[in-house]
């Protein structure tokens, strides 16, 4: 590490810990400043791409600095974004509001904390709209993380007055049933017996202890079910062993990279709704009226698209007047060099 | 004085107060009488009962479930005289009745799904109003049963079956010898290409066959594929490094590997350290495979097989160190990454297609052709049906509504 | 205790971070933790979640003796490791790969071809039987045909058993030309999941952190 790198380390570890003690309130910009921040982003960037087109290239650092300050600056700024459902996130609302209360509602958290910036949000406000509704929870998970993920969700939907006052007893309106490891052959034994795969809940308590889930055999007994995915074991094998083998009626929440593939589900009718990464969590808070981080986060997320597509502009001027200049630089096709002293 | 007129008139008086006062209590006593009668005539009201109660074994389950089905009471219209249905249960050999669901009015039907399988059922159905209930209308006993054919899916076995068969067929068929015609794969120059320019830099290959098991396809054809890199790798003398994610891809890449330098003549020249296991997590294998790359600046950069979320830090990284990378991966959302950074991408399944076509093993090869077949028939019933519905749609014409119809049934699975 | 998970998380997600401006021990240090801790993980999960709490409870609680079959099978995986009778492992391996190629093949059978080529064979103008040849809007017509040409130019650019000439291979073209359009829209919803992921670890360290914002 030379003398540059250590000063710049000592530089962060300083102003973490000046940060660390020295801020008591959060930092909130006024919309004037957040309005002012956000046309000086924009005038460095007209500025970059105007040395861009004069020859400079900038490195992929600077491509980074940008995208940092437009994840992070958004959090200080006041600026609120108007957010509309689409029809996909609408169908998923109504398919839960079609509920009847005490329905049950089987939720399965297939995904880790890598992916739980987009799906946390999501679990969120769907626990919140369904105890609202009155409707009974069966948490489980085909990741090992999954249900402690479901845990936080549960801690969180209980910090709101509303859902607090109904007094929710475990057991009774909500169980989680844990992890089980056995990928999509879990969903397909579900099938036949949810004892088989689950003998005990999260905490231990034998199956038919729980008043909840002691008279539920199979699919046939849910109303609902609700999956929260990142990867394999996903949406992908419910939809292909619930849905497809037992009838079961599938919503779905997916990380952006993976809602392009559940299109064609939605499509088949295999899926009632879909929500599909931050945007996706971001409207079902809108549909549901309950405002949280997907919300919060969605300035951020367009901030990003915006400085990322500034960048494929710029990027693409400096690839294609580069090659320009490449052409007009080039020796011409005599083979003769014209410069004075040349053999 | 004349005592008789006043008598009279208040004898008069006194009878019309008489009559006045019994019409009065007649009337009342109507009245009441009518409210009486108003009143024992709701009390009294008793709905029809729905008829024909059946019942029948839901079909093509583990005996989980049944059908009751019955005929609407008569007081089931449009007055609003009932407030819906409720089915009970009993054992057949029991007189328990249970209620198991209400339905409401102008329902016909329920489904039980809380049945055991071989044990038989007497069902009865009620009709409601305002908590009266009518007598109850008994079925005939049933026991649920499994049924071992799902009937419903005889579409999806035709289909499967000639899929299958083409699969056989044309497996049989390269194994007698018989050439099957692939069309070139443009992918594969560029493997050669790639493996003869670590040839040139005198730089390691490095070899990434997914982050999946040998239980997926792709990993499959990723060692498939090894094979053939690692046939020029022992030619040549070039460096491989294969780090992986999963115990049994290191087993069976040393093995592959070892194969090619075997066959190669030099055997002492393989060692287990060329493919080694780093971790089962995900983001933890790719940060090591980063720091390899970084690390020895390999020339050429395979990634054959199935990727997920690292597949655009492995190919930045790459890219970032020289490397000509080439990719192949069937998962639909890590192609448009490999597409945008590496140099050359196989397809979804131009991955299988091209390891069919190196290894020239007749499974393989008849395997792609029989899936040919299936392609075949999709691109003819979309086409086809495609055609009939939009004509049966706009026009109508019997012909082209029966199209519509066929290509629907045929690929509907109902469960 | 809570501070110094804190901490060490922030300690963590900045050495990573540090790779964007180049390899450093610091990144060095972290991705060795993590690659260490992240292998633990999975053996300690892999141990008391499958070995523990389905093998050892399966048998010992609920008598489910046909679990010997499955560990008898993962032992002879492990002979691998002895080079004398590592052939050994190939049984269980071929068990596995074949039960699974069996369970998947009539799952994607049904879900991934069937159920998309019935819903692929749709009316492409109208919505009413024997009407008006055109009786949806232009957006919708135009993406019906979108579909249905989509569908079927993209498998015939993946059927390989005949070479991409003439109008066949024109239509190949169609259908890469679709299938690159479908990748540009999947990294752009790429791009906006890990834009999210950052955005979470941001949120961590000016929020959860740093406490600078709420």
């Amino acid at each position: 590490m030379n003398k540059k790198e250590l000063v710049a380390v000592i530089i962060i570890v300083a102003l973490s810990l000046i940060f660390y003690f020295g801020i008591k309130q959060p930092i909130v910009f006024s919309s004037t400043v957040s309005y002012i921040i956000t046309a000086l982003i924009g005038l460095v960037l007209l500025y970059i791409f105007i040395r861009t087109v004069g020859g400079k290239i900038f490195g992929r650092r600077t491509v980074f600095l940008f995208v940092g300050i437009a994840v992070v600056l958004p959090f200080f700024m006041t600026i609120k974004q108007p957010i509309k459902s689409s029809p996909e996130v609408k169908s998923l609302y109504d398919a839960v509001l079609a509920l009847k209360p005490d329905s049950k509602v089987l939720v399965s958290f297939d995904y880790d904390p890598p992916s739980a910036p987009e799906l946390q949000p999501m679990a969120e406000s769907f626990f919140m709209l369904c105890f609202e509704r009155d409707l009974k929870l069966i948490i489980m998970g085909l990741w090992p993380q999954g249900p402690q993920q479901a845990e936080m969700a549960l801690q969180r939907a209980f910090l709101e007055p509303d859902i607090a006052a109904k007094n929710l007893k475990y057991g009774v309106d909500y169980v989680n049933l844990g992890f089980q490891t056995g990928n999509e052959f879990v969903i397909q034994r579900m099938g036949s017996s949810f004892k088989s795969m689950f003998q005990t809940d999260y905490y231990g308590t034998p199956y038919d202890d729980i008043p909840l889930i002691r008279n539920v055999t199979n699919f046939s007994n849910i109303d609902f079910v609700f999956n929260l995915s990142a990867g394999y074991p996903g949406t992908v094998e419910w939809v292909q062993v619930a849905v497809d083998r037992y009838g079961v009626k599938l919503g779905a929440g997916n990380t952006a990279v993976q809602a392009p593939q559940m299109y064609p589900y939605l499509r088949a009718g295999q899926l009632v709704g879909l929500l599909g990464g931050l945007n996706g969590a971001a409207e079902f808070e809108k549909a549901t009226n309950i405002i949280g981080k997907g919300t919060k986060f969605m300035v951020s997320q367009s901030f990003a698209h915006v400085i990322v597509i500034a960048f494929i502009i710029i990027g693409n001027a400096a690839y294609f007047l580069g090659e320009k200049r490449r052409e007009e630089n080039k020796p011409n096709q005599t083979g003769m060099n014209n410069q004075p002293g040349a053999n | 004085m004349d005592c008789t007129g006043k008598s009279q008139k208040y004898t008069y008086i006194a009878i019309l107060t008489l009559f006045l006062s019994l019409l009065l209590i007649i009337s009342s006593a109507n009245a009441v009488n009518s409210e009486v009668l108003v009143e024992d005539t709701t009390s009294a009201f008793i709905p029809n009962a729905p008829t024909y109660v059946t019942a029948t074994d839901y079909k093509y389950d583990r005996g989980e479930s049944a059908i009751v089905k019955w005929q609407l009471s008569s007081d089931d219209n449009s007055t609003g005289k009932i407030t819906g249905y409720e089915i009970f249960r009993s054992e057949a050999d029991a007189d328990n009745f249970v209620s198991i669901g209400v339905v409401l009015p102008g329902e016909n039907s329920f489904r039980d799904k809380s049945t055991e399988n071989g044990v038989s059922y007497i069902y009865g159905v009620v009709t409601l109003y305002n908590g009266r209930t009518s007598q109850m209308v008994l079925s005939e006993p049933i026991t649920p049963g499994t049924e071992i054919v799902n009937w419903n899916l005889l579409n999806l076995f035709i289909i499967g079956l000639l899929i299958a068969g083409s699969v056989i067929f044309f497996i049989t068929h390269a194994k007698r010898g018989k050439k099957l015609f692939i069309r070139k794969i443009a992918g594969l120059e560029a493997i050669d290409e790639a493996i003869g320019r670590a040839t040139e830099m005198g730089r390691p290959i490095l070899f990434i066959p997914g982050i999946n098991d040998m239980d997926d396809v792709q990993t499959i054809a990723g060692i498939t594929l090894l094979g053939r890199v690692a046939k020029v790798v022992a030619d040549y003398d070039i460096k491989i490094n294969m780090p992986v994610a999963r115990s049994i891809v290191m087993t069976v890449g040393r093995e592959t590997i070892k194969e090619a330098y075997v066959s190669a003549g030099r055997p002492d020249a393989y060692s287990d350290d060329m493919v080694h296991y780093i971790t089962d997590e995900q983001f933890g294998y790719v940060a090591a495979v980063d720091g390899i790359m970084v690390r020895e600046k390999p020339a050429t950069c395979f990634y054959l097989g199935a990727f997920f979320a690292e597949s655009l830090i492995l190919a930045e990284t790459g890219n970032s160190v020289g490397a000509i990378q080439i990719a192949g991966t069937a998962m639909p959302a890590q192609l448009p990454f490999f597409v945008a950074a590496c140099d050359y991408t196989l397809i979804g399944e131009e991955l299988f297609a091209a390891s069919a076509y190196l290894s020239n093993e007749p499974k393989q090869l008849g395997s792609l052709k029989g899936q040919d077949v299936g392609k075949f028939m999709a691109m003819m019933a979309i086409a086809l049906g495609v055609f009939g519905a939009t004509i049966a749609e706009a026009w109508g014409g019997s012909f082209f509504i029966w199209l519509d119809e066929f290509m629907h049934r045929l690929f509907t699975i109902t469960n | 205790m809570e501070v110094f998970g804190l901490w060490l998380a922030a300690f963590f997600t900045l050495g990573i971070i540090s790779f964007l401006y180049k390899d450093n021990p610091w990144y060095k240090f972290s991705e060795a933790v993590f690659i260490g801790i992240s292998a633990g993980y999975w053996f300690v999960v892999s141990f008391w979640d499958n070995l523990y709490a389905k093998f050892y409870l399966g048998v010992t609680a609920n008598d489910d003796y046909m679990l010997f079959v499955g560990a008898v099978l993962g032992a002879m995986m492990i002979l691998r490791l002895a080079p004398n009778i590592g052939w050994i492992s190939r049984w269980p391996l071929a068990f596995v790969v074949g039960a699974i190629s069996g369970f998947y093949l009539m799952n994607y059978f049904s879900s991934n071809v069937m159920k998309q080529v019935q819903n692929s064979v749709i009316p492409l103008f109208s919505a009413d039987y024997g009407q008006s040849m055109f009786t949806e809007s232009f957006g919708t017509i135009a993406g019906k045909i979108v579909i249905a040409a989509g569908t079927f130019t993209g498998l015939i650019y993946f059927f390989f058993s005949k070479e991409h000439k003439g109008a066949f291979g024109g239509a190949a073209k169609v259908g890469i030309w679709v299938i690159m359009i479908t990748f540009g829209a999947s990294f752009g919803y790429t791009v906006m999941s890990r834009m999210s992921l950052l955005i979470g670890r941001m949120d961590f360290l000016f929020g959860q952190w740093l406490g600078m914002i709420k």
